[in-house]
């Protein structure tokens, strides 16, 4: 066999050496998902274009900017708890942080002159984010599992609390406003229009989604997992498993600075709600529901979010209630998210027997939808009661005005939570037996990987 | 005067008010095919545990190649040459085979905490890992999913995680356990390869593997060496034959 | 000297009603592994719950109810979602309970509306109990006092006189060994996540009143509850009283103890102006951070003891 560990070969470090020319036709194929996103990206504003005014809609933009962010946020997030395992309360530090550096910054471009291109900001968000990674991460990963969630979740309450009492660099209560317009943009764009933000932000989005992604091809991102998945193994493998999620804790602190510098040029005010928990709840959210194994989840998971958050929450004040009952539901009968719900799907396509779902689907989702629409009319009629009554909004289903006093609107909602939840039990086990017996025959087949 | 691969010095352990290894002498020289067997309780594991630095020793003394390992990290122990398999197994269970094999080669290439360069690149180590695989058994099974393998597979996996690093001390805590018969076979033949050259510690309760395998057998019963032989001195020992062996395999 | 003695009053009526939560959460926290987000929020529903109830059967009536309907909806979701949940891990379980406290919250937002509700001290305890140098201590905070003394009484004699107590005790520091014992595990975990549960929503009705009853009452309380638990140490329900009435005293008094560091480094001779750099860092006084202290001390002890003040197991 090979050689002593005393007396190592000494393999040079290689610089990333570029891949030998490939085919086009392979890298399309190899890279489609990327590709596909990235032409999205690039298409949708204009989906959303008003031709009588000749412009996009203001909304659509900073949702979609939103969007982007979120994702790059949520992918930062995913290095520590999809890939290493740890669960973080405290993320949101991190991109605060970087959030804050930008802001600084660029107020110091405009006051000194000094020529440093709005294009890096978030690069320089990125450097906060850096900076406070290593300061945090020194302290939280010294820690196993609970002791970490806790640490971050206390580290996050503390400077969330500091950043309302103190000014010079939070800026207290009101936080620190800024102007992305500095004129010392390298291609000449002042970034006046939402929609000039959303493509630099388009690509810096790409660039770290790529960044992210081949860090979990590099011999730290395997031993991330290698910890995740085997605390004690990785030590035995020669590896301290703590030195290894300090770095990644690190570089996860890098790109969710870029997030929040992507934050600071969208909106132009930094306040305390970058860095508070229910940020940080809002990655773990968006990774979680998107599916936290496989490297795209988050980025599924923050599109729902941000579309809840920002979209659904117009029509009501339960959208935060949705998605917690959605998480639930997740966290008890689908963990691996959205992507994971998906990629369940793979074996029995390469039977080629997807279609054989057909069926059983359209019977589960009828009882679904019944479900779903009494429990939904069921909360709004309760939030009206509440909320919605005394800030004198209407009741209002698809445009009908209904009563919210009448009982029969109550007892309909009732009637039909309830039978929809016991017809879709029995569906229910119809759908799962056929699933199991196609499961089954991938196993047999060996198809399962 | 050449240095033991392993020398314990009245070694103890207690765990609360048990005693569990109550003064263990043993020294294993370099290169020697060593094999610790006794009854369940006997603290072979524990032995293995305080060894490879998972506990530390209540008092007494362990050196690896001369080097006292109290206080050490596993991984530093591990730096210093010795790696050890487990007996519930202990792999990356949503990693692939070959990314398993890989992990296991990591750290011994000089790779370390790397996050600059990437892993499709390095050839070397790439084909490495393939050929490891190869004498395993399990190039077939390398895109599989360490956690969907079946046991004795998984068994063949930790030992070549074990062996991947190239540690020249080897501990590999009950190897064919749950194995059948031609299962066992196969292991025990990879396990004499893989062991050419090097110092191999195995805890073992398939005899026929411990006395073809082994040099020196030592009895552990209750925490304390009762004999430490050639396999035919053990065979005819009777305080080991009472405690341990029972009279027929005499 | 009055200031003192009223603050050493008022933290321990504070440091009684966090032990109370934070004793439930220990022994959850303990047995089950499980780090329960949504215990505070079964402190927000009692003292919702407490509040309804009273207005239409009288606090003391209140008073007995709403823990017993916390303590069932506890063992509800012990026994239909935390345990289904288990078996994928501790941070499945953690996330379950984050987003039944998420959901709580919701629920009781759309329930009883976004501000606070008018949940006030029973007339019959809406009096001074006695006169200290001029200020009066109302006799609610006694009955408090008493009431939390009689639970942690009762906890403790539960524990040590009875057979399932002792089980408990043992599934404290040893959950797997009594398994092992052929103890039904699950249904004492279940009796353990409901009574703890049902202990929160105690602490709820008497300490609604007591404090603001808002529906973000859950998320301010809880994480200070956590470092409770922490500094007390996992195991220990000694050190988690300890660690609630030390928490309750530091709390209220870094409330009236109005200097700073900067006052600090004046008796050494240092003079702190605005113009020193860190001035504002300085120059901010205890009474302004008193809500932060509690997570400077998880950090702080979690980097230098991680097992809390008594703990016999490592967080």
């Amino acid at each position: 066999m090979s050689t002593h560990v005393n007396a190592p070969t000494p393999t040079p470090a290689p610089a990333p050496v570029a891949a030998p020319a490939m085919p086009a036709s392979t890298f399309l194929r190899r890279h489609w998902a990327w590709l596909a996103m990235l032409v999205l990206m690039l298409v949708l504003p204009w989906l959303f274009y008003d031709h009588a005014r000749g412009r996009h809609s203001g909304f659509a933009i900073t949702l979609m900017s939103e969007m982007a962010l979120m994702a790059v946020f949520a992918l930062s997030y995913n290095m520590l708890m999809g890939q290493a395992g740890l669960l973080s309360f405290g993320h949101a530090i991190l991109f605060g942080i970087g959030a804050y550096s930008v802001a600084h910054t660029l107020n110091w471009i405009k006051a000194s002159g000094v020529p440093i291109p709005v294009e890096l900001m978030p690069l320089v968000g990125g450097i906060g984010g850096l900076v406070c990674g290593i300061l945090a991460g020194y302290v939280a990963t010294k820690q196993r599992a609970t002791a970490f969630a806790m640490i971050t979740m206390g580290i996050g309450e503390l400077l969330t609390a500091a950043a309302l009492m103190f000014m010079t660099f939070f800026g207290g209560e009101g936080g620190i406003t800024t102007d992305r317009v500095t004129d010392t943009s390298i291609f000449g764009i002042p970034y006046t229009r939402p929609i000039q933000v959303y493509y630099l932000l388009v690509a810096w989005a790409i660039i770290a989604a790529v960044l992210m992604y081949l860090q979990t091809q590099t011999p730290l991102g395997r031993m991330a997992n290698a910890t995740r998945d085997n605390y004690e193994r990785t030590q035995f493998v020669g590896y301290d498993p703590r030195v290894i999620r300090y770095w990644q804790f690190i570089l996860a602190g890098f790109f969710a600075g870029i997030a929040g510098g992507m934050y600071c040029l969208v909106y132009e005010i930094v306040t305390f709600d970058t860095l508070a928990a229910v940020k940080s709840a809002n990655a773990l959210l968006a990774t979680y529901i998107g599916g936290a194994v496989g490297f795209f989840g988050p980025v599924m998971g923050a599109v729902v979010v941000v579309g809840m958050q920002s979209g659904v929450s117009l029509h009501t004040s339960a959208w935060l209630l949705y998605l917690g009952v959605i998480f639930i539901a997740m966290v008890m009968f689908a963990p691996g998210g959205l992507l994971g719900l998906v990629a369940n799907h793979i074996p029995i396509a390469r039977m080629g027997r997807l279609g054989e779902l057909a069926v059983p689907y359209a019977r589960i989702s009828l009882p679904t939808a019944l479900a779903s629409a009494g429990f939904i009319l069921f909360v709004e009629l309760v939030t009206h009661q509440t909320i919605g009554a005394s800030q004198g909004k209407k009741f209002a289903l698809l445009g009908q005005p209904i009563d919210p006093g009448s009982t029969i609107v109550w007892v309909a909602s009732l009637v039909a939570m309830l039978v929809g939840t016991l017809w879709l039990r029995r569906e229910g086990s119809f759908f799962m037996a056929r699933w199991n017996a196609l499961i089954e025959d991938a196993k047999a087949r060996g198809i399962m990987s | 005067m050449i240095e033991a691969a392993i020398q314990l010095t009245d070694v103890r352990k207690s765990f609360g008010r048990t005693e569990i290894i109550r003064g263990v002498n043993l020294t294993i020289p370099k290169g020697q095919r060593h094999a610790i067997i006794g009854p369940n309780g006997a603290g072979k594991t524990t032995l293995f545990n305080l060894i490879s630095g998972r506990f530390p020793v209540s008092s007494g003394s362990i050196t690896l190649n001369g080097q006292n390992t109290a206080g050490l990290a596993p991984q530093q122990i591990n730096h210093l040459g010795l790696s050890r398999s487990f007996q519930i197994t202990s792999i990356f269970p949503r990693m692939t085979v070959f990314e398993n094999i890989r992990c296991g080669l990591l750290w011994s290439r000089g790779h370390k905490y790397s996050f600059w360069s990437l892993l499709g690149m390095q050839r070397s180590l790439n084909e490495e890992a393939e050929q490891l695989l190869e004498r395993l058994n399990l190039h077939n099974r390398r895109h599989v999913y360490a956690g969907l393998l079946s046991y004795a597979e998984q068994r063949a996996l930790e030992i070549g995680i074990t062996i991947a690093g190239g540690a020249d001390v080897i501990l590999l805590d009950e190897p064919t356990a749950g194995m059948s018969h031609s299962e066992t076979d196969y292991a025990q033949q990879m396990i004499r390869t893989v062991s050419e050259g090097k110092t191999l510690i195995m805890v073992e309760h398939d005899m026929s593997v411990v006395f073809s395998l082994a040099d020196v057998i030592t009895v552990l019963v209750y925490g304390e060496v009762i004999a430490s032989d050639a396999p035919a001195n053990i065979r005819s020992n009777r305080a080991v034959q009472q405690a341990y062996l029972g009279e027929e395999a005499a | 000297m009055e200031v003192f003695v009223v603050s050493l009053l008022n933290g321990l009526v504070y440091g009684m009603l966090l032990f109370m939560l934070a004793s439930g959460l220990t022994l959850i926290f303990s047995m089950m592994g499980v780090l329960n987000f949504a215990h505070a929020s079964a402190y927000m529903l009692g003292a919702y719950f407490a509040y309804t109830l009273s207005l239409y059967l009288g606090f003391w009536i209140a008073l007995i109810v709403a823990p017993i309907v916390c303590g069932l909806i506890g063992a509800a979701i012990e026994m239909w979602g935390l345990r289904r949940v288990h078996k994928n891990g501790h941070i499945a379980e953690l996330l379950f309970t984050f987003g039944v406290a998420l959901i709580i919250e919701k629920v009781v937002q759309m329930t009883w509306g976004l501000i606070a509700v008018p949940y006030r001290i029973p007339e019959g305890l809406n009096f001074p109990l006695f006169d200290l140098w001029g200020t009066q201590f109302p006799a609610y905070r006694a009955f408090m006092l008493l009431i939390s003394a009689l639970m942690f009484l009762s906890i403790w004699l539960g524990l040590t006189r009875t057979r399932i107590g002792l089980v408990i005790q043992a599934a404290l520091t040893h959950p797997d060994m009594v398994g092992a014992l052929g103890h039904n595990v699950p249904r004492v975990f279940t009796l353990v996540f409901a009574a703890g549960t049902a202990l929160a929503g105690l602490a709820g009705v008497i300490g609604g009143n007591y404090r603001v009853t808002e529906p973000g009452m859950a998320f301010s309380m809880g994480p200070i509850v956590f470092v409770v638990v922490v500094f007390g140490g996992l195991g220990s329900l000694t050190g988690c009283f300890i660690a609630s009435i030390l928490m309750g005293l530091i709390q209220t008094f870094a409330v009236v103890l109005d200097y700073s560091l900067a006052d600090l480094l004046e008796v050494f001779g240092f003079i702190v102006t605005k113009a020193t750099p860190g001035s504002e860092f300085l120059m901010v006084t205890l009474p302004r951070i008193a809500a932060l202290l509690p997570f400077i001390l998880l950090v702080l002890i979690l980097v230098f003891r991680p097992r809390g003040l008594m703990g016999t197991r490592d967080t």
